[in-house]
């Protein structure tokens, strides 16, 4: 209907003309550019590290660190003989920034494991790891020698493990990782709970506008309300659409982008290809626009509703937070949903229309929903869209024209059963 | 005699408490302006808000055009501008009148082409890509006005429309009205301003607490609540009036302005005797005046002084014809 398409447009081009839709547009992916670069940084900074190691052990086993660590690919090591003044000298280095750390050897190190280390720079994980990972297999190798063990043996016995996980989902083996698909779910929670929250809430005051500038009483006599309230929601929605398609092709552009960056900050661009997304399939995807879609449906009725029984910002702050509540409830689950998806608690949720939106997705991509499940979830949700929807456009009809105090629940029950 | 434009019959709506119109019926003929004359709270938003199909009557129906159905189904031949108008504060001014226009069911080419057309000829043409919160208060009043009668509407319904204008914008008004009827079209207003009613009207209707009291034209409704009367200016010393006006043989009821005042005769009263006794007791008179009651006169004796005083604004007496 050409009345309600002239709704939507004059939503749509009002939202993407403000500030804001092209601030938060940019954020996204200047976001995004930001945890590509903090990645590569990182890399270059794990490349290599120069560090001392102060032997003061009586058998010159500070060599064999030495040689140990070096033969790894963080650390270029060198012994240094323990003297008086040497951990100073080696100290102001290390502020000078012309050595990265130091290593302190002592006799104590192959009898009870304890050396220490000493650098500008102890938040490196991967690099403290390594470091452990050398000393640990040096010293095995040095205790079992003391009771006569062949050395060349010890080498032969010490493997390293690499763990692979692999997700089973719906009958399939996949090659996506555990913490993967956990930061997958975790993620996609997040930006349904932030969509639905920020376009409902676009709706409501928008829906508030047009109330208190009195101009709804020349548009209800052209439009019937429900036109008015549906192109309002469309609109809203499609500007969301349009603010993921923004975030979704500049993260596939800074994905492709990420050789060149590398290079720009000095680092190798093979380092920055094993920074891939995830591969989501095309179903995760689907189920995602899904309850996204039936979510913000949901919602943005109840915040029409909202908006039109309210007079004033301050009263519609006041009558959104029990509609805000609801959607917190599933915010506040995400955690238990991803720890555990298939509990009968993440089931339920995934059942009741008003957190399904964000609760099945979840355990959609966390791989333990059967397809009956979703169905039964989606059908449930679609059902629950249409009688808010019935009861929100029943309130907004009333409330829109309505100005002075609040309605109370009774009136608002009245609002909805008035023919 | 052709089909009325509006009928409006028997129609009853109820808020929580009380009838805020009370089978009301009246019937608008096309090519003519038509006044809804009363006090606040008299339900004249009420009737067009359901002649406009936004409140649906609990009794009654509406018939616009000669069809069942109110307002939204004829919007596209329907200007209306409702009492408490707004515009988007923070659209261009252009874009509000093309979406208002769109609203209507008017394509936008031709919302568009119209809207520059109207600007234009309002002095607003440079203020077509300003936002609307840009514009003086008397500029958006303006632009309301244009959206209400862009898609050149056959009727156009007007809810209070003089109130908060300013002069300028007033008379721009009070032309277009005058200038709509001269094209055939059909105007239906609303108003508690005797003055607007009285020059522009070709027909009033007068309601109180949501029920009809007359209607008709102004000549039918002078006539039926005639009575003789006396239109009396001072300049000046009012000498002995007040004794005189108090005299019951001569003088049935009074409207007294202060410098002016409206007097109905006392049946077999001979106005030269009041003039004379005026005259005797030392009263300098700019004015007097043998005529027909004013619209106001007839207003405050069918509503009632207490209703009438709230909403009723003295008009001069010179805005009556004379006898």
């Amino acid at each position: 209907m050409r009345k309600v398409w002239a709704v939507i447009r004059r939503e749509f081009v009002e939202r993407v003309r403000t500030k804001w839709f092209w601030v938060s547009a940019i954020l996204g992916p200047v976001l995004f550019a930001g945890i590509i670069v903090f990645q590569i940084v990182q890399s270059v900074g794990g490349a290599v590290r120069h560090i001392a190691v102060v032997d003061s052990t009586s058998t010159g086993f500070g060599e064999r660190v030495a040689e140990a660590l070096s033969a790894g690919r963080t650390f270029r090591a060198t012994r240094v003989p323990a003297g008086p003044g040497v951990i100073d000298s080696l100290t102001r280095l290390v502020e000078a920034k012309q050595l990265d750390g130091f290593l302190i050897v002592t006799n104590e190190l192959t009898e009870t494991g304890k050396a220490e280390y000493r650098s500008s720079n102890i938040s490196s994980l991967q690099a403290i790891e390594e470091l452990q990972r050398g000393l640990g297999r040096l010293v095995v190798k040095v205790r079992l020698e003391t009771k006569g063990v062949n050395p060349a043996v010890v080498d032969w016995a010490q493997i390293p493990i690499r763990l692979d996980t692999k997700k089973i989902a719906r009958g399939r083996t996949t090659a996506e990782s555990a913490g993967q698909s956990f930061i997958m779910a975790y993620i996609m929670a997040i930006l349904l709970f932030m969509a639905i929250l920020l376009y409902g809430v676009n709706v409501m005051s928008s829906v508030l506008e047009e109330k208190t500038t009195r101009i709804v009483e020349v548009l209800v006599s052209s439009l019937r309300p429900f036109q008015l309230m549906l192109g309002k929601v469309v609109g809203a929605g499609a500007v969301s659409f349009f603010q993921f398609l923004i975030w979704g092709v500049s993260a596939r552009l800074l994905i492709n982008l990420r050789g060149p960056i590398a290079r720009m900050l000095g680092a190798d661009p093979a380092a920055a290809q094993g920074l891939q997304l995830p591969h989501i399939p095309g179903a995760t995807v689907a189920v995602f626009m899904a309850f996204f879609l039936g979510g913000f449906l949901l919602y943005s009725a109840m915040f029409a509703a909202v908006g039109a029984m309210s007079s004033n910002e301050q009263e519609a702050r006041q009558a959104q937070q029990p509609v805000t509540y609801l959607l917190m409830i599933s915010y506040f689950s995400i955690i238990g949903l991803t720890n555990d998806p298939s509990s009968t608690f993440s089931r339920t949720l995934s059942l009741v229309p008003f957190t399904s939106p964000i609760a099945t997705p979840v355990r959609w991509t966390a791989g333990s929903m059967a397809m009956s499940e979703l169905v039964a979830s989606l059908a449930i949700l679609a059902i629950a869209i249409v009688g808010v929807t019935w009861v929100a456009a029943r309130i907004y009809r009333v409330g829109i024209l309505m100005t002075g105090k609040r309605p109370s629940m009774k009136e608002l029950v009245r609002w909805v059963r008035a023919a | 005699m052709p089909e009325p434009v509006v009928v409006v019959d028997k129609v009853t709506k109820r808020f929580a408490g009380h009838t805020a119109v009370d089978a009301l019926s009246l019937s608008v003929s096309p090519g003519i302006i038509y006044g809804l004359l009363g006090p606040n709270g008299a339900g004249k938003t009420t009737t067009l808000r359901m002649i406009m199909d936004i409140y649906e009557p609990d009794a009654g129906t509406v018939r616009l055009f000669g069809t069942v159905g109110g307002g939204r189904t004829h919007s596209a031949r329907i200007g209306y501008l409702p009492e408490e108008r707004g515009l988007y504060p923070r659209m261009r001014v252009l874009d509000v009148l093309v979406f208002l226009a769109e609203a209507k069911g008017v394509s936008r080419r031709a919302a568009r082409a119209k809207a520059v057309e109207w600007l234009d000829r309002l002095g607003l043409a440079d203020w077509r890509l300003r936002k609307v919160s840009d514009l003086s208060k008397g500029m958006q009043q303006k632009v309301q006005f244009i959206s209400t009668i862009l898609h050149d509407p056959e009727l156009v319904i007007l809810d209070e429309p003089f109130s908060g204008l300013d002069p300028v914008n007033s008379q721009v008004l009070r032309d277009t009205v005058v200038d709509y009827r001269r094209r055939g079209k059909t105007v239906l207003f609303s108003t508690h301003i005797m003055e607007h009613a009285e020059k522009l009207c070709d027909r009033l209707c007068i309601i109180a607490r949501g029920k009809k009291l007359v209607d008709g034209t102004l000549t039918e409704m002078k006539q039926a609540h005639g009575g003789r009367h006396v239109i009396i200016a001072f300049d000046g010393s009012q000498g002995g009036a007040a004794q005189i006006f108090s005299d019951r043989r001569l003088v049935a009821r009074i409207q007294d302005f202060g410098q002016e005042a409206e007097l109905e005769l006392a049946p077999g009263a001979d106005p030269q005797d009041i003039l004379k006794a005026l005259v005797n007791s030392g009263a300098r008179l700019a004015r007097f005046e043998l005529a027909s009651p004013s619209l106001h006169k007839i207003f405050v004796d069918l509503v009632g002084p207490e209703a009438a005083t709230a909403a009723a604004v003295p008009v001069p007496a010179g805005a009556s014809a004379g006898a």
